[in-house]
């Protein structure tokens, strides 16, 4: 029992990275992002490659943290994944998205996303094959934090708690102390008025895309160290990530984090409640039940 | 020759079926602006309620009562409707995107409990073995095919002429008002939520009877007929054709399978051997941007929705495309 | 061993160019139906388009090259029928390969191929719902599988675990129709040779983790864990199982005989894991298949219905050398008993045995497949039955650890019975 607690907000912690990318651009563009998702594992795929690419030149980085399985090869891939996956976002928002923008409505916007997903989806399957890939193919074995009742946690795991819980409080800073917070908060809020006072819209439409790209980078990256990397975990993943994101309420990135939490929490005691075939209803079910009691979610707001 | 006949009769078929879903989801969306992330929950139920109902007495599983076809279809639209009811009693009072998430997990869910619930509906097995109608009369072959087209037809008119009535009375009015201006329909004494109730679970009845008719022509169902991307599939067709007109909701449908088909057909036919293994994943970009490229060039949709005047002479200035607000 | 059938085969491709180059103005489509757009089915339709090209080689057959239309079925139902109708009207095909779920190979079958009088043969479709609608006549014999039932699959896998002397044991099941049929058939076979399933947890389909699945199949300590899935979220979920401790005593269902999943989890965790599959018969040339893979491809046919779907292809296609030229589908099916024959001339699953086949038809006889699964042999519902194998990774791909005849297999699911 609370193994499938203590396992939940671990894999709750990637789910927020995900979803908080994606808050803040249903919450600014104003239309649901199927393929979010996917951003994710373009981001997992960048970092694949240049990890391989960096421990062939430089074999010094192959070498592990401690008792993770991160190299500094992969910590650099990391960071160059996050800056092209930002940079691929605004691309696709700037090649697609935005012009579908100007001529259609938001459902348009739904529709365009989830055609781009299967578009990005299948594109990887085409490059990198349809087989599942690895950062590294060791095990890394759980620790052993108590004997009754058995908790077992893996290193790894931590460390992308902690990571993930560290980058969402750099955020928080970002968008409560920061102009550039403000300004991001003034176009959702009215982007019209927001022009008038001089946020240049174009600008932070693009701040958005590049920051939802680089979370989620990170949150591909993790996943695909604490599972594996497969050119369908988009698809995999952008239920729970839009679980998340709805049970936080739209546009609350605090609502998002905890939303990650909650989903993760409910999915990982799922099956200790309900016979195992279930569980990918749950994170619904979680949804349903927050829309029942907060029809905005938990921390979104009523907009007409 | 006849094998292009017998090709295009079965080809017809599916698309009318599925036609048949895109004019419910069309009552929904495009007429009282419900956002159905669920429209597969309707469809599995028609079609496991038709199948149940219809089917022989199988081991194993519930169901096979063996029933006179035409109740049977009607217990699978039954069904369908009862689950809509239940669905939106509970969210219909969300906002759309909230209630898009809401109602595609209801259809996730259905798939769940299609799958996992062995005693009742098959499990992952589904429910086979199902007699289709007239089976003994007409054969198995091009004639029954033919026959059952026919059939599908004759339902997909009436569909048809029932919601282009349904659109013009007073009550397809009261829908578009509830979808453009809530509060003023309601300060008009109308009450939205029970109008927006009858809205969701008639379109839901109807596709529910697609669903029926899609279980009958297969004579079979399992969970993989109720996977998510039927809902992506349905609400493409309605968003190409164009929400908010029945005739471009049956457009879009024939549209869209014909270009999901078409495209594989063609890759089968011209691309190279060597790409053959890879023509799968090609076909899914190539769907993907055949609706991106839709949405660029003609975002109202092929056939946009044309405002209906209920009194000529007045209100001539308001011609603006109504379908996206 | 190898040599003399690389000289066999070149010298039968040598002849195949000087011989069969007459009657080779024509050819002839047969239909593929299969997910290439899914991890595990791209493989599967590359196999079957080598079986295809062999034929070929060896002349081809019923005196026409081959040529072998392939679809994708996406996994979609709807798009696996329509594709189905695509080939059998639109290309005029008499036999159909495919599909791979049985919940695409169904509708095709009740829709398709059987109102259309085609042969249809899958490789992995494994779901008891087309026995019983054999049994009930509604098949018309044009249904085949080369699968075997997985009635053989879990008695194999409770063998492994009573020779073991393990006493109770966890099962990890994909949830679709395969696996839930393995889970039910294998917990009442455990229970017979007297084993304690301690959980049976399913896992499903796309699931981000699981996590939570392994943590359940854990908790009752187990001293085994039998895995009935594929390489995907089966390399996730022993990863996991591993990682947390989980014992290394492990029986595989044969959909893990993968090089995928034995790089991903590591050889060095595979000490203790024991697959169970069908096997070739033991005789000499029963390797040809895996020789001339290895030639091709440059590893072991390892993966999920590989050697399945080498085995559909090659009989769909020595039917149709048997029922002679522009046979229809009806001739073809009845012609399957003529090839998999236990009294018939034994052929291998190679260009020469092709060549042996045409031969042997052409004079009258029968022939006896010895394919890559074994020594195929269909019953009158279009099931297959073969001998069995216990299996271990190696370096190179797979050893055989243990083979029991057709006639041990059947003993053993008796004894169990009792």
């Amino acid at each position: 029992m609370i193994q499938h607690l203590v396992d939940g907000i671990l894999v709750g912690s990637f789910l927020s990275l995900g979803a908080i990318g994606l808050t803040m651009v249903m919450h600014i563009l104003r239309f649901a992002n199927f393929s979010h998702a996917e951003l994710l594992s373009i981001g997992a795929y960048c970092a694949l490659v240049f990890d391989k690419l960096f421990e062939s030149v430089l074999p010094v980085l192959s070498t592990k943290f401690g008792p993770l399985s991160i190299t500094g090869a992969l910590a650099v891939s990391i960071l160059i994944s996050m800056a092209v996956t930002g940079f691929t976002a605004v691309l696709i928002d700037r090649l697609i998205f935005r012009r579908v923008r100007q001529k259609g409505g938001e459902l348009s916007m739904v529709f365009a996303s989830f055609g781009m997903a299967l578009v990005i989806r299948n594109i990887i399957g085409l490059v990198f094959g349809l087989s599942s890939e690895l950062y590294s193919r060791d095990i890394a074995f759980a620790m052993v934090l108590s004997r009754d009742p058995l908790l077992l946690v893996k290193p790894d795991q931590v460390f992308v708690l902690f990571a993930a819980l560290i980058i969402m409080f750099g955020l928080y800073l970002v968008l409560s102390r920061t102009t550039f917070g403000f300004s991001l908060r003034a176009i959702a809020e009215n982007p019209s008025l927001a022009q008038v006072h001089g946020v240049n819209l174009r600008r932070m439409v693009a701040a958005v895309w590049i920051i939802g790209g680089a979370l989620g980078a990170i949150a591909g990256v993790f996943y695909g160290l604490s599972y594996q990397i497969t050119p369908v975990m988009g698809r995999d993943l952008v239920l729970p990530i839009f679980a998340a994101t709805i049970v936080g309420g739209i546009g609350s990135v605090y609502g998002a984090v905890l939303g990650g939490f909650i989903v993760g929490v409910a999915s990982n005691l799922a099956p200790v409640v309900l016979p195992s075939g279930y569980s990918p209803s749950v994170p619904f079910l979680m949804i349903l039940a927050v829309l029942l009691v907060r029809p905005n979610g938990l921390f979104g707001e009523a907009r007409a | 020759m006849i094998g292009i006949i017998s090709y295009l009769v079965f080809f017809t078929t599916v698309a009318s079926i599925l036609g048949i879903a895109v004019l419910g989801l069309n009552l929904q969306w495009g007429n009282t602006g419900l956002f159905n992330g669920g429209v597969v929950a309707s469809f599995g139920a028609g079609a496991y309620g038709t199948l149940m109902l219809g089917g022989p007495a199988q081991d194993g599983h519930l169901g096979g009562f063996g029933l006179f076809y035409p109740l049977a279809l009607l217990g699978g639209m039954l069904a369908a409707g009862v689950l809509a009811w239940i669905v939106g009693k509970l969210t219909l009072r969300l906002r759309h995107d909230y209630l898009a998430i809401a109602t595609f997990g209801v259809a996730v869910a259905f798939e769940n409990v299609m799958r996992n619930a062995t005693s009742i509906t098959g499990g992952a097995q589904g429910i086979r073995g199902f007699e289709r109608p007239l089976r003994d009369v007409l054969g198995d072959g091009f004639t029954y095919n033919a026959v059952f087209l026919a059939g599908v037809l004759v339902v997909l008119l009436l569909v048809y002429v029932f919601l282009e009535r349904l659109t013009v009375s007073p009550f397809g009015r009261l829908l578009r008002a509830i979808r453009e201006d809530e509060t003023a329909a309601r300060s008009l004494g109308k009450s939205p939520d029970r109008i927006r109730l009858i809205s969701f679970v008639t379109g839901s009845v109807i596709i529910g009877l697609a669903g029926g008719l899609y279980g009958t022509f297969y004579a079979f169902v399992s969970p993989q007929d109720v996977l998510p991307i039927l809902t992506f599939q349905i609400w493409a067709m309605l968003i190409v054709g164009g929400a908010g007109n029945t005739r471009g909701a049956l457009a879009g449908a024939f549209l869209i399978w014909g270009a999901w088909t078409f495209s594989g057909w063609a890759l089968s036919r011209f691309a190279p051997v060597e790409a053959q293994l890879y023509t799968g994943s090609i076909q899914f970009v190539l769907i993907g941007m055949v609706i991106v490229g839709m949405l660029l060039w003609r975002p109202q949709g092929l056939f946009p929705e044309r405002l209906i005047v209920s009194q000529p002479g007045r209100n001539r200035e308001k011609t603006q495309v109504e379908g996206f607000t | 061993m190898k040599t003399l059938l690389t000289v066999a085969a070149f010298a039968a491709g040598v002849s195949a160019l000087s011989t069969g180059a007459q009657a080779q103005d024509c050819t002839t489509k047969i239909g593929a139906t299969l997910p290439t757009s899914v991890d595990w089915g791209r493989p599967i339709a590359e196999v079957a388009q080598f079986a295809v090209d062999q034929v070929n080689e060896a002349g081809g057959a019923a005196g026409c090259q081959i040529e072998m239309v392939l679809r994708d079925t996406q996994v979609d139902p709807k798009v696996g029928v329509d594709a189905a109708k695509a080939l059998v009207d639109l290309e005029g095909v008499n036999v159909l390969l495919g599909a791979v779920s049985s919940g695409v190979s169904m509708p095709i079958l009740s829709s398709v191929t059987v109102p259309g009088g085609v042969m249809q043969m899958s490789c992995c479709s494994s779901s008891t719902a087309f026995t019983k609608l054999s049994e009930e006549g509604k098949t018309d014999g044009l249904w085949f599988r080369t699968f075997a039932t997985t009635a053989v699959q879990s008695a194999m896998g409770a063998k492994v675990a009573a020779d073991k002397g393990y006493g109770s044991i966890a099962i990890l099941y994909k949830n679709d129709d395969w696996g839930q049929d393995m889970a039910r058939l294998i917990a009442a076979d455990f229970a017979a040779a007297g084993i304690k399933v301690t959980s049976s947890v399913a896992v499903n389909d796309g699931q981000p983790s699981y996590r939570a699945e392994v943590t359940k199949a854990l908790g009752g300590e187990p001293e085994a864990l039998y895995l009935a899935l594929y390489p995907n979220e089966g390399t996730s979920a022993v990863r996991e199982w591993l990682s947390l401790g989980g014992t290394q005593n492990m029986i595989l269902a044969n959909s893990l005989k993968s090089d995928e999943f034995r790089d991903n989890v590591g050889l060095q965790y595979l000490g203790n894991a024991l697959g169970t599959d069908t096997a070739s018969p033991r005789v000499a040339s029963a390797d040809a298949f895996k020789t001339t893979y290895v030639e091709k491809f440059g590893s072991e046919p390892n993966g999920p219905g590989l050697a399945n779907s080498f085995d559909a292809a090659m009989i769909a296609l020595l039917a149709m050398e048997a029922a002679g030229k522009d046979a229809s589908g009806k001739d073809i099916a009845a012609s399957v008993a003529k090839v998999t024959d236990p009294d018939g001339t034994p052929v291998t699953a190679d260009v020469a045995g092709f060549k042996k086949a045409s031969e042997t038809l052409a004079g009258g006889g029968t022939v006896k497949y010895q394919g890559a699964t074994g020594d195929v042999r269909f019953d009158a519902n279009g099931d297959v039955s073969a001998p069995a194998v216990v299996w271990k990774f190696t370096d190179s791909g797979v050893d055989e650890v243990e083979y029991l005849s057709l006639g041990e297999v059947d003993a053993f699911i008796a004894s169990l019975k009792k």
